[in-house]
């Protein structure tokens, strides 16, 4: 009685443990080759960094009038930024690598759909979150210049400006990877049209009368003063 | 044969020029680039002066292009051939420098005063003066005082301090003289000039640090004093007389104009913190030539625009200016907001702690430069527009006297200041 238990037990166990000791070694193969990945990655980012750094990448990049690239995310230099993007580009493909080491029956089909689906997440994630920092670098720039022209609707040209950008970049996101298709790109169309239209429309009629009063200053007196503001200081 | 005074901006023609004029105790330098309106003048300058107050050294000219189109070079070469010893060379001038309005001079001058340097010190010079060729008002006697300090071994450097109405250069009585006295312990009246007299050491010291780098480091820039004074030169001020400069086709507006200027004190700053932060108390700087003269005329200056822009600065940058400033001090901002148009002050120790607050988060890059540097406009309208009304009716003299009052106030905040960059964390706004 008890050696058939025994029996029904072992044959019953026997499928799962044989199936964890062939699950085992590929998830630990999983978690090296992720170590070892995320380790050049890491060594290939410092090694950049000091490279970059040793022929003085910062100054070319100043020099060739690229130092709005760093200001966009401004506690990096262009170096560091640089070694960044390197550390990600091996980490990401370290990871599909170390996916692909899992056996593809094991995984459901889901799952080897996310991961032929993930370049094209990843590239989505990159491109929402490189349009998340360029908005908001374009819209504090378009607010500050737009302050400094004294030009009264600053705050709305800076929010739409955030948003043309932001539009834009889920746009291009959502496009990437697949969903809504054509509706997306239509509703894209209608929407940065729909703001583009409501910004001239509110230069061109709604605030028609603030704005030529901005211009005139702008143009007259104001530029007036302030170049001879700037052209004293050339005078000392 | 190339003749003494012939251009030749081909590097083979150089060695040669040089070759033919041996050597001269002083050099001349003009850096230029489409300069053909004006360079005359200056030429004028420095002939009037090698046959007058100079006429016992031996001078030549080194005119540095950074590509003239407009026929600068050959007109120079025109003026000054067979009179002077001319060596014409070119510059680089790279894609950025083209597009840069710079703040005085030619575009990319840093590298045109190297050039330069690089042949005086073949020509053994022990002096070598930098001029503006925008200037009109330049004169003999404007080459004589940059150059006879160091020539008669007193100084290593020498910094014009031109005369001005009382109410010119603010952003030079507001920011940085009043930086060069409390962080790097001289006081220069103008440090911004854009005529100097410098040293054989002195030059020697740039030219070694462009050998050892492919450009050079912001903080070692000629035209700064800040670079001399950091490196233990002997720096001294000369009165230059009125500066009237070419108005330019496309001029800097005050916030370009601030941008430059920050940038480069804000760099210097940065390189050199470890001199800053040992600086005690501040040493007058030799001063050469006729007492400084203010014009007592009344300012034209409109204060009213700059009001305003420093009123929308509070409306719609308060957000921005939270990054940077702690809330005492958007708190002070607040307060002079709501003040009348007339009675708008700002206290010398909120303006001195606020341009120490922006250096910091230049520094710290709290957010981008370009941005930070930008937003500081709508402030220093303010502050202008405060002083402007606080000594409208001043005498020249008390308004000197209350830029003194100002520095002061920088002196007594530079413990906040060397606190917040010690230990940013602990301050942070």
């Amino acid at each position: 009685m008890l050696n058939e238990t025994n029996s029904i037990l072992s044959q019953a166990a026997a499928p799962l443990t044989r199936s964890i000791a062939e699950f085992l070694p590929k998830v630990l193969a999983l978690i090296v080759i992720l170590a070892f990945t995320l380790a050049i990655a890491w060594c290939a980012r410092l090694l950049v960094r000091r490279f970059l750094q040793r022929v003085d990448f910062n100054t070319h990049m100043d020099r060739w009038g690229f130092s709005a690239v760093a200001e966009w995310s401004p506690s990096h230099s262009p170096a560091k930024l640089m070694g960044t993007m390197v550390f990600w580009f091996i980490a990401v493909i370290g990871f599909a690598i170390a996916l692909s080491a899992l056996d593809a029956t094991l995984t459901s089909s889901l799952m080897v759909r996310l991961v032929y689906y993930l370049p094209n997440l990843v590239a989505a994630v990159i491109i929402l979150g490189a349009g998340v920092i360029f908005a908001r670098f374009a819209a504090r720039g378009v607010l500050i210049s737009a302050v400094n022209l004294q030009i009264q609707w600053a705050r709305l040209l800076s929010l739409g400006v955030k948003w043309l950008v932001l539009v834009l970049a889920g746009a291009m996101a959502l496009e990437h990877i697949g969903i809504g298709g054509q509706i997306v790109l239509l509703a894209f169309g209608i929407l940065f049209g729909g703001i583009v239209l409501a910004l001239a429309l509110a230069v061109g009629l709604g605030s028609k009368e603030m704005v030529s009063r901005s211009l005139e200053r702008q143009a007259g007196k104001h530029l007036h003063n302030e170049e001879t503001a700037a052209s004293r200081y050339h005078g000392l | 044969m190339q003749k003494l005074g012939e251009t030749d901006v081909r590097m083979e023609g150089v060695q040669e020029t040089l070759g033919q004029i041996g050597t001269a105790d002083a050099v001349l330098g003009l850096p230029t680039n489409n300069n053909r309106a004006t360079v005359g003048r200056t030429a004028e300058a420095c002939l009037r002066a090698s046959e007058g107050r100079l006429s016992g050294y031996r001078i030549a000219v080194v005119n540095a292009d950074g590509g003239s189109r407009d026929g600068t070079s050959e007109y120079l070469r025109e003026l000054l051939a067979e009179k002077l010893p001319l060596l014409q060379i070119s510059y680089p001038l790279y894609p950025v420098n083209r597009l840069a309005v710079p703040l005085a001079g030619v575009p990319g001058r840093t590298a045109a005063a190297i050039e330069i340097f690089r042949c005086a010190r073949q020509l053994d010079a022990k002096v070598c003066a930098l001029l503006d060729v925008e200037v009109e008002s330049i004169g003999p006697e404007w080459i004589d005082r940059l150059t006879r300090p160091v020539l008669d071994g007193t100084v290593d450097l020498t910094v014009p301090s031109y005369r001005r109405r009382k109410f010119d250069g603010l952003i030079n009585s507001g920011i940085l003289s009043p930086f060069a006295r409390t962080l790097f312990g001289k006081r220069l009246r103008q440090p911004a000039g854009a005529d100097l007299g410098f040293s054989a050491d002195l030059m020697d010291r740039y030219l070694a640090q462009t050998a050892s780098s492919a450009q050079m480091p912001p903080h070692m820039d000629p035209w700064s004093p800040v670079s001399a004074i950091v490196q233990g030169f002997r720096v001294g001020q000369t009165s230059l007389g009125p500066r009237v400069a070419r108005p330019r086709e496309a001029p800097l507006d005050v916030s370009g104009t601030l941008r430059l200027v920050l940038a480069g004190l804000f760099d210097q700053m940065e390189f050199s913190a470890a001199f800053w932060q040992k600086v005690r108390g501040w040493d007058d700087v030799p001063w050469f030539g006729p007492p400084l003269e203010i014009d007592d005329a009344p300012s034209d200056l409109d204060r009213n625009p700059m009001i305003d822009s420093f009123r929308q600065g509070c409306k719609d940058l308060m957000e921005i200016w939270s990054l940077v400033l702690p809330p005492q001090t958007l708190l002070d901002l607040r307060r002079i907001e709501r003040q009348p148009d007339g009675s708008v002050r700002f206290a010398d120790d909120l303006w001195a702690r606020i341009i120490y607050d922006f250096a910091l988060a230049y520094h710290l890059r709290s957010i981008g430069r370009d941005h930070l540097l930008q937003a500081i406009t709508p402030l220093y309208l303010g502050w202008a527009a405060s002083l402007i009304g606080e000594t409208e009716n001043a005498s020249g003299v008390d308004v000197e006297e209350r830029f003194e009052r100002l520095s002061t106030q920088f002196d007594l905040q530079k413990k906040y200041l060397i606190s917040r960059w010690r230990w940013p964390d602990r301050f942070s706004p």
